[in-house]
């Protein structure tokens, strides 16, 4: 039986993804800091190293069979992935923030333009939840620093990703609205799934004992 | 951008094109001997008309008259409008199959194609079980019959998450069934939790979604009525599928869940290993043709083509050669006996190329020189037209 390949989202996700990892009993060795490979064979499990916003379309292709990558990918993403477990870590928030001396001031704005500009690096989270809520918003997408955007006149908000909140307090701005606490998340190929049951249900019990702990 | 093509749209080849028409045949044979009839659909419909697929995911235009229309996303919604419209008054049960290219919206930069073959079948006016076991095992028989070994036919039940999602409080039961749908199993139950499903009724939920096996008893714990009754229908489609033949492939998944959600009932996919997407999905819709005015049963399935397509060529499968090509080299200044040579062979059943092909499409290719009206040069050795007729029409099937 070939080795059930796991695509893992690189960065800040994957200390801890190795931790619990570890704890279900497979090999993380080869995972540690520095390692240059992206493919990472094994005899049980086969590794594949992506970046974060690739691992969804990785697990929905088939590429690799489960995934573990953060709900805020997920969100930004459409792919036809399933999601198994909330493994608790990596925890962050959408949030939508605007300039604390501003608040009022964009608001009244809102009224009068009936429009407001929103810089984000996640347009689909954004959008949709603007939709949700019935406001008429412009998407401004950037890929980073979407705090500048409104000291720079940019836009008016901005939906971002936060985990402490303090590179917001930092550029003087504050959240108005949380969109959604997202952690990592196991996430699995629909056929893989299908086919593979025992392992990846195997996995993901083992992975869902961890995190309840 | 002279010579390119839209994304998501392909020129299928001459060898590739004659593959999908070996399938074509051998599905649309199959579809026959259960007594399914062809129908076959227009190209574009309304946009409205077209319930079945999320509206995002069809490809749209305006034409002259100002109407919003769609190119088909399916066939199912055809078949439905069909119904509703031409056997309004049966009673009766319809059997229908397809073989047709259809069309979705992609995003860009996914690598999909919006262009590909679907083929299956609707049976509609049945609402029993023996019509659920009759198109699953009209699958097995049909993707066996194109020489797809090593399928695995997943069967669940949407009734049985639904009969969970039902105990829940109305505001919270459309996010969850979406969630469901959309393969969020982790939203699922934390919504169900959330809106306060007790422990048990949620561990029992979490055993459906992981559960896949051929036996169900452990399923029965703690479930809704409603979702033992979906497993109770299950335990009585088993002994019907295995009477059909095709016991073997099947698994009980009842964390299958398709995306759309018109199924009413018995669900099912094929998939075979090393391939992402399943070979064909399926089951019962009996919802759908009220929306078009007849309130009718309805089960069948859709397979997407091109999956079976590259599952066959993984697995080896060659398009069957077919009876040979038979390249005719002219003679020389007489293009009159050329012709009439080929027109000889042509009568025996033989088939015939004056000059060359460049593109054989895995044909079995033979070579012939014209020697006059009545002789040929065919492996070196100059024969007598009938003689060459008779080498080659050798073996063959009458």
């Amino acid at each position: 039986m070939r080795p059930l390949r796991i695509a893992l989202a690189q960065g800040t996700l994957l200390a801890d993804t190795r931790v619990a990892l570890a704890a279900a009993g497979f090999a993380t060795d080869a995972l540690a800091d520095g390692g240059r490979r992206l493919v990472v064979p094994g005899a049980d499990v086969e590794y594949v190293l992506a970046r974060p916003s690739d691992v969804p379309t990785h697990v929905a292709h088939g590429a690799a069979d489960v995934g573990i990558v953060g709900k805020d990918v997920l969100l930004e993403s459409d792919a036809e992935v399933l999601e198994l477990v909330d493994l608790k870590y990596g925890r962050c928030r959408f949030v939508v923030a605007a300039p604390t001396d501003f608040i009022d001031r964009s608001l009244d704005e809102y009224r009068h333009l009936g429009s407001l500009e929103v810089a984000t690096k996640y347009p689909r989270v954004a959008e949709r939840h603007f939709q949700g809520r019935g406001i008429q918003v412009e998407i401004i997408k950037l890929s980073g620093s979407v705090e500048l955007a409104p000291q720079v006149g940019l836009a008016d908000w901005i939906v971002d990703l936060v985990s402490t909140g303090r590179t917001l307090k930092e550029n003087g701005l504050a959240i108005i609205e949380e969109i959604a606490v997202c952690t990592a998340r196991l996430i699995a190929n629909r056929v893989s799934y299908a086919r593979d049951r025992e392992r990846i249900a195997a996995l993901a019990s083992k992975l869902e004992a961890w995190a309840a702990r | 951008m002279k010579g390119a093509l839209p994304r998501g749209f392909r020129d299928i080849l001459p060898t590739e094109a004659r593959e999908l028409q070996a399938i074509e045949r051998t599905l649309m044979s199959a579809f026959a001997q259960y007594g399914y009839v062809p129908l076959e659909p227009p190209t574009v419909e309304f946009a409205e008309s077209a319930v079945t697929v999320d509206e995002r995911r069809t490809l749209r235009f305006l034409d002259r008259d100002g109407r919003l229309l769609a190119l088909r996303p399916d066939v199912t919604t055809a078949v439905a409008r069909v119904v509703a419209q031409r056997y309004r008054q049966a009673d009766a049960t319809l059997r229908l199959a397809y073989f047709a290219p259809i069309f979705r919206e992609e995003a860009s930069m996914r690598g999909s194609e919006r262009e590909y073959d679907q083929a299956g079948v609707e049976l509609i006016g049945d609402p029993t079980l023996r019509a659920d076991a009759e198109v699953i095992a009209l699958l097995a028989d049909a993707l066996a019959r194109c020489g797809l070994l090593a399928a695995d036919i997943d069967i669940g039940h949407v009734g049985f998450v639904d009969g969970f999602i039902a105990e829940l409080p109305a505001d919270a039961r459309d996010a969850a069934g979406a969630a469901a749908r959309s393969g969020d199993l982790v939203g699922t139950v934390s919504l169900a939790r959330a809106a306060g499903m007790r422990a048990v009724r949620i561990a029992a939920l979490e055993r459906g979604l992981r559960h896949r096996s051929t036996d169900l008893a452990a399923l029965r714990a703690d479930a809704p009525a409603a979702s033992q009754r979906a497993l109770d229908t299950l335990d009585t489609l088993r002994p019907l599928l295995e009477a059909a033949g095709v016991g073997g492939a099947i698994r009980f998944d009842l964390g299958f869940i398709p995306a759309l959600p018109y199924y009413t009932g018995v669900v099912f996919q094929v998939t075979v290993p090393d391939l992402g997407f399943p070979i064909a999905t399926g089951g019962r819709y009996d919802g759908l043709l009220a929306r078009f005015g007849a309130d009718r049963a309805a089960t069948g399935f859709g397979i997407a083509v091109p999956h079976l397509h590259q599952a066959l060529v993984t697995a080896g499968w060659q398009a069957p050669a077919g009876s040979p090509l038979l390249v005719l080299a002219p003679d020389d200044g007489d293009d009159a006996a050329t012709l009439s040579v080929a027109a000889a062979l042509r009568a025996a059943g033989i088939a015939v190329a004056i000059g060359d092909v460049a593109e054989s499409a895995g044909q079995d290719v033979r070579r012939a020189r014209v020697i006059d009206e009545a002789h040929l040069e065919y492996e070196g050795v100059v024969r007598a037209l009938d003689a060459v007729i008779a080498v080659l029409t050798a073996g063959e099937p009458r």
